[in-house]
């Protein structure tokens, strides 16, 4: 398995025989009398961020680091220890206090975890890569930057505009008291633009690709060329100034046709946490929260109307919730979580799975090496159905087109949010009209769910990479969600 | 005690000889016009527990180097978890700050950070956060569980403890380290459909006086049972510490930095001077303060300062770094931060609201008819000019009736700008609790509890600005 030369053969542990040493180095100081499992990561990352504020100097940073993580089953209990990596020393420390975290778990606890057998499973996976973003010249970046910002700032009353590139390469290895040994590369390229517009008091931004961070997506540098950044970044310095004149709509009741950015928020939010299994347990209580969905839902609960099918599939590629294998081993599949408007499964794991007699559909993710695996979402989108946006928009009639998050909350349950967006525009005839601001809806999970009348075609998809905070000590998950403009009938609108 | 007493705290990812050889290193690995290096480590044991089970019980040891050089006024940075091998991320800095340079980039790096005169102290290291081991947190988190047990209902929750390490070294002469001690507990009981939430945080164990607030969450958890629904409106609130110290999470947002004083928008570049709250409100971010994380310096070296946002009420100053102070002809205060995935910047990270002298029962005594909101849960900025944040209310909600909690309610959005919120309130609990900030290094916003007259629940009405 020696590596092949390319965007991959890059770092310490890039051959996985370097990786299978210190991994057998931590399998063997886990075991021991009462550990029923053990499994090690093995996580070695380097992150490329170039950031620019128009006017001052970019902040240019790249960030290695390498590290191991062990978790034990000992007595029905876990005990994780993740350190960064010195030599085989740290994997036996790692394990050992895995072990001694799992011992003194063991004796207050009450209930007992019994994992099921499992078969071992061994593969690699690289995700596909034309453009190696860590061989790009800097020049070509330097480049893009200047031009990107000279672009957003060009209006007059655009005060402030931020840009940036990010690169993001990993080696995972991973080994389990099963057998399972398994080597990932992953690559990520992504890009962000924010302008800021203000007149009088009133600040308005807009965002490309995707509000807050950008978009991140498994792919090379040809992401971000893909993207057109100058051509949009001069459509949103116009879109900021824009925004500080436009009207408002007003409050009441309304029929929305919502982009795909908007919709991969509304999915994260209200669909993938609220289908955690972990969280429907309990074990996110104190922290991420609970979730309306009991743990007798499937095939039971009636989640949105029969236009909502919503599914996990890591194994389609493009996305920050890709993946061959999840963080403790099981092989990614293409999984129905919402069927015609009905709960078909949950986002579980192999701890929370076993705790409901269900096999796991492998959302075990962990935020590289120093943190346990937790239900995270994997790549969660609403399936398409049919037709552009443009027919869309005429089955719509009267009402709103938004997209683009720009302020988001939801209760612990994940039942009540309430979303703005950067921008609306007012529909008539099916026709879309005035530029409007500072748009906000709310409303109720099932309610909002049940009151989506129709999907746009595959056409119309758009996949966004995001982050999500999850566990205690926060960890960090990195997902995917999809969507295509989705029309949704009565929505409660101006709400903030 | 001072950090350079010998303690039993817990372990160290590092130490002061490992970090301070690093830097030293990485200095006189760099040819660059000028060199920074700070190194961040933190070993943190942490006791998850739910309802039967310790599920997630770590021990998680995380370290990071980062230099910065500067070349002909260029600036890049290069960090590695390899501290004792730092040679080639430095040169990788050096290359990358070169490549600007031949790219032809306005070069106005900021410099990095000279040895400041003196240095101030700050209370970081309790001896007694040593005691708080793994055997002691699983008795703790035993203890919880069996009492809400037998309470009827169930504990979730994690008690924590840390060792965090900053160290920084520079070309100017600046070289520094220190070692703090965290002790963090977090818990939430549930009875039925009661429930009720602690959370505080600070460099010692003893001072969280966990036992008693494990059997004053479960009492809280069994008076919360069958919550009635709060009608939309505008009532009277007593904010607990905990829901107060929300609103300091955005400050930051709400423009008290250098970036946004430099941006020309925002509280401070809009509103300086301006009385914006009760002249009861005094609101800091004071990393020196014996309360929540304090901590003596920041990522470039820089001693904290205190910094008052909000004095008796009125609008004062921002937060900086050298990168803003530069664009503002300004001193960094000493608030330089990098989040994960985004810019470095200056931010708030110790805030402050300062205490009153009114015990809370006193805030509830004095209101008539209104609620008590125990705390507000995932709350985001709506309008930062207008200051407008939403989220909801949550656990230990009460109705307050002639001056004494009655029946609970459950939670409600809100939607409340904070300044207009902070300018109804008439007084000021005597007691600061803490929670952490979220995404924030070494983050945490420290409040007592308020009394503020007409707090909006439910939709936002139109005002005059939808028009």
């Amino acid at each position: 398995m020696t590596p092949r030369p390319g965007p991959h053969s890059w770092g310490e542990t890039a051959d996985p025989r370097t990786a299978d040493a210190l991994l057998e180095a931590a399998l063997d100081a886990a075991t021991g009398p009462g550990v029923d499992h053990a499994d090690v990561r093995l996580v070695e990352c380097e992150e490329l961020r170039l950031y620019a504020h128009h006017g001052a100097a970019p902040d240019e940073r790249v960030e290695h680091n390498l590290g191991i993580g062990v978790r034990v089953l000992l007595d029905g209990a876990w005990g994780f220890a993740g350190l960064p990596l010195g030599d085989h020393t740290t994997a036996r420390e790692a394990a050992h206090r895995a072990v001694a975290n799992a011992t003194e778990a063991a004796r207050v606890n009450t209930e007992r975890v019994t994992l099921p057998a499992r078969t071992a499973v061994t593969g690699r996976f690289s995700t596909p890569v034309r453009t190696d973003p860590f061989a790009v010249p800097a020049q070509e970046r330097y480049a893009l930057l200047d031009a990107v910002l000279a672009a957003a700032t060009a209006p007059a009353r655009v005060v402030s505009a931020q840009a940036g590139f990010n690169a993001k390469r990993q080696h995972r290895h991973f080994a389990d008291t099963e057998g399972s040994r398994q080597h990932q590369d992953f690559t990520e390229s992504g890009a962000m633009l924010m302008a800021f517009a203000a007149d009088r008091g009133q600040v308005q931004r807009r965002s490309y690709p995707n509000s807050f961070h950008g978009n991140t997506a498994a792919a090379g540098w040809e992401y971000v060329r893909s993207l057109d950044l100058v051509e949009e970044a001069a459509r949103v310095g116009d879109e900021a100034v824009a925004l500080l004149t436009a009207p408002t709509a007003d409050p009441g009741i309304a029929d929305l046709v919502i982009g795909p950015a908007q919709m991969s928020l509304q999915i994260h939010e209200s669909c993938g946490h609220a289908l955690e299994l972990d969280r429907i347990l309990g074990d996110e209580a104190n922290y991420a929260g609970t979730s309306f969905i009991t743990k007798d839902a499937i095939g039971a609960l009636r989640y949105g109307s029969e236009a909502v099918d919503i599914t996990a599939d890591p194994t389609l590629p493009g996305t920050r919730g890709t993946f061959a294998f999840d963080d403790e081993g099981t092989p990614a599949a293409r999984r129905p979580l919402v069927t015609r408007g009905v709960v078909r499964d949950f986002l579980s794991h192999r701890d929370s799975a076993a705790r409901i007699g269900r096999a796991p559909i492998g959302a075990a993710r962990s935020d590289g090496w120093a943190y346990p695996p937790v239900c995270f979402a994997t790549n969660v989108f609403l399936e398409p159905g049919r037709g552009s946006t443009g027919e869309l928009l005429e089955r719509l009639g009267d009402g709103y087109l938004i997209d683009d998050n720009r302020s988001w909350s939801i209760d612990e349950r994940r039942l009540n949010f309430q979303f703005g967006t950067e921008v609306a525009y007012e529909v008539r005839n099916g026709r879309k009209g005035r530029l409007l601001r500072d748009f906000s809806y709310g409303g109720t999970t099932p309610q909002f769910w049940g009151s989506v009348e129709a999907v746009a075609g595959p056409e119309e998809f758009k996949a966004f990479g995001m982050p999500c905070g999850k566990g205690e000590p926060k960890q960090w998950g990195f997902l995917g969600h999809g969507a295509a403009p989705t029309l949704v009938r009565g929505v409660r609108i101006g709400v903030a | 005690m001072t950090e350079n007493q010998r303690d039993t705290g817990p372990r160290h990812a590092v130490g002061e000889d490992r970090a301070l050889t690093a830097l030293d290193a990485a200095l006189a690995a760099s040819d660059a016009d000028a060199t920074e290096a700070f190194l961040t480590a933190r070993s943190g044991e942490y006791t998850r527990f739910a309802d039967t089970r310790v599920h997630h019980p770590q021990d998680i040891v995380e370290q990071q180097l980062m230099v910065r050089v500067v070349v002909d006024g260029h600036a890049a940075r290069a960090a590695t978890s390899r501290i004792e091998d730092i040679t080639g991320t430095v040169h990788r800095a050096c290359r990358a700050a070169r490549a600007q340079a031949a790219a032809g980039l306005p070069g106005h790096a900021h410099p990095v950070a000279a040895a400041p005169e003196g240095r101030p102290d700050a209370p970081v290291r309790h001896p007694d956060t040593g005691t708080w081991d793994v055997g002691e947190r699983s008795r703790l988190a035993g203890h919880a569980m069996d009492a809400a047990r037998r309470a009827g209902g169930a504990a979730y929750g994690m008690f924590g403890r840390a060792t965090t390490e900053l160290a920084v070294a520079t070309s100017g002469g600046v070289r520094v380290h220190t070692s703090a001690t965290e002790a963090g507990a977090a818990l939430t009981v549930k009875i039925d459909d009661g429930s009720s939430h602690w959370t505080d945080l600070g460099r010692s164990s003893t001072a969280l006086d966990t036992h008693a607030n494990i059997t004053r969450a479960i009492g809280q958890a069994r008076a919360a049972r069958t919550p009635e629904e709060l009608p939309d409106g505008v009532h009277d609130v007593v904010l607990g510490p905990l829901a107060a110290a929300e609103f300091l999470d955005f400050f930051g947002t709400f423009g008290f930095t250098g970036s946004a004083l430099a941006d020309g928008v925002g509280a401070v570049a809009e509103r300086r001077g301006h009385q914006v709250a009760s002249p009861l409100i005094t609101v800091a971010d004071d990393a020196l303060a014996p309360v929540g994380l304090p901590i003596a310096f920041d990522f470039e070296g820089v001693p904290k300062r205190r910094v008052t946002f909000l004095d008796r009420g009125r609008v004062a100053d921002a937060v900086t770094d050298l990168a803003s102070a530069a664009l503002l002809g300004t001193t960094s205060t000493g608030h330089a931060h990098i989040a994960r995935e985004e810019s470095p910047r200056a931010i708030p990270m110790n805030l402050v609201m300062s205490a009153g002298h009114t015990p809370e029962d006193a805030l509830i005594a004095g209101v008539e008819r209104g609620v008590y909101i125990q705390r507000f849960w995932y709350t985001r900025a709506v309008d930062t000019q207008a200051t407008t944040i939403t989220g909801v209310s949550r656990d230990a909600c009460f109705l307050i009736e002639h001056g004494v909690l009655t029946r609970p309610v459950r939670g409600r959005r809100f939607t409340e700008s904070v300044f207009g919120a902070l300018a109804r309130v008439d007084a000021v609990g005597d007691r600061l609790a803490s929670k952490p900030l979220m995404n924030t290094w070494n983050g945490c916003a420290s409040a007592p509890a308020l009394r503020i007259r007409g707090f909006r629940f439910g939709s936002r009405p139109a005002t005059s600005r939808d028009t």
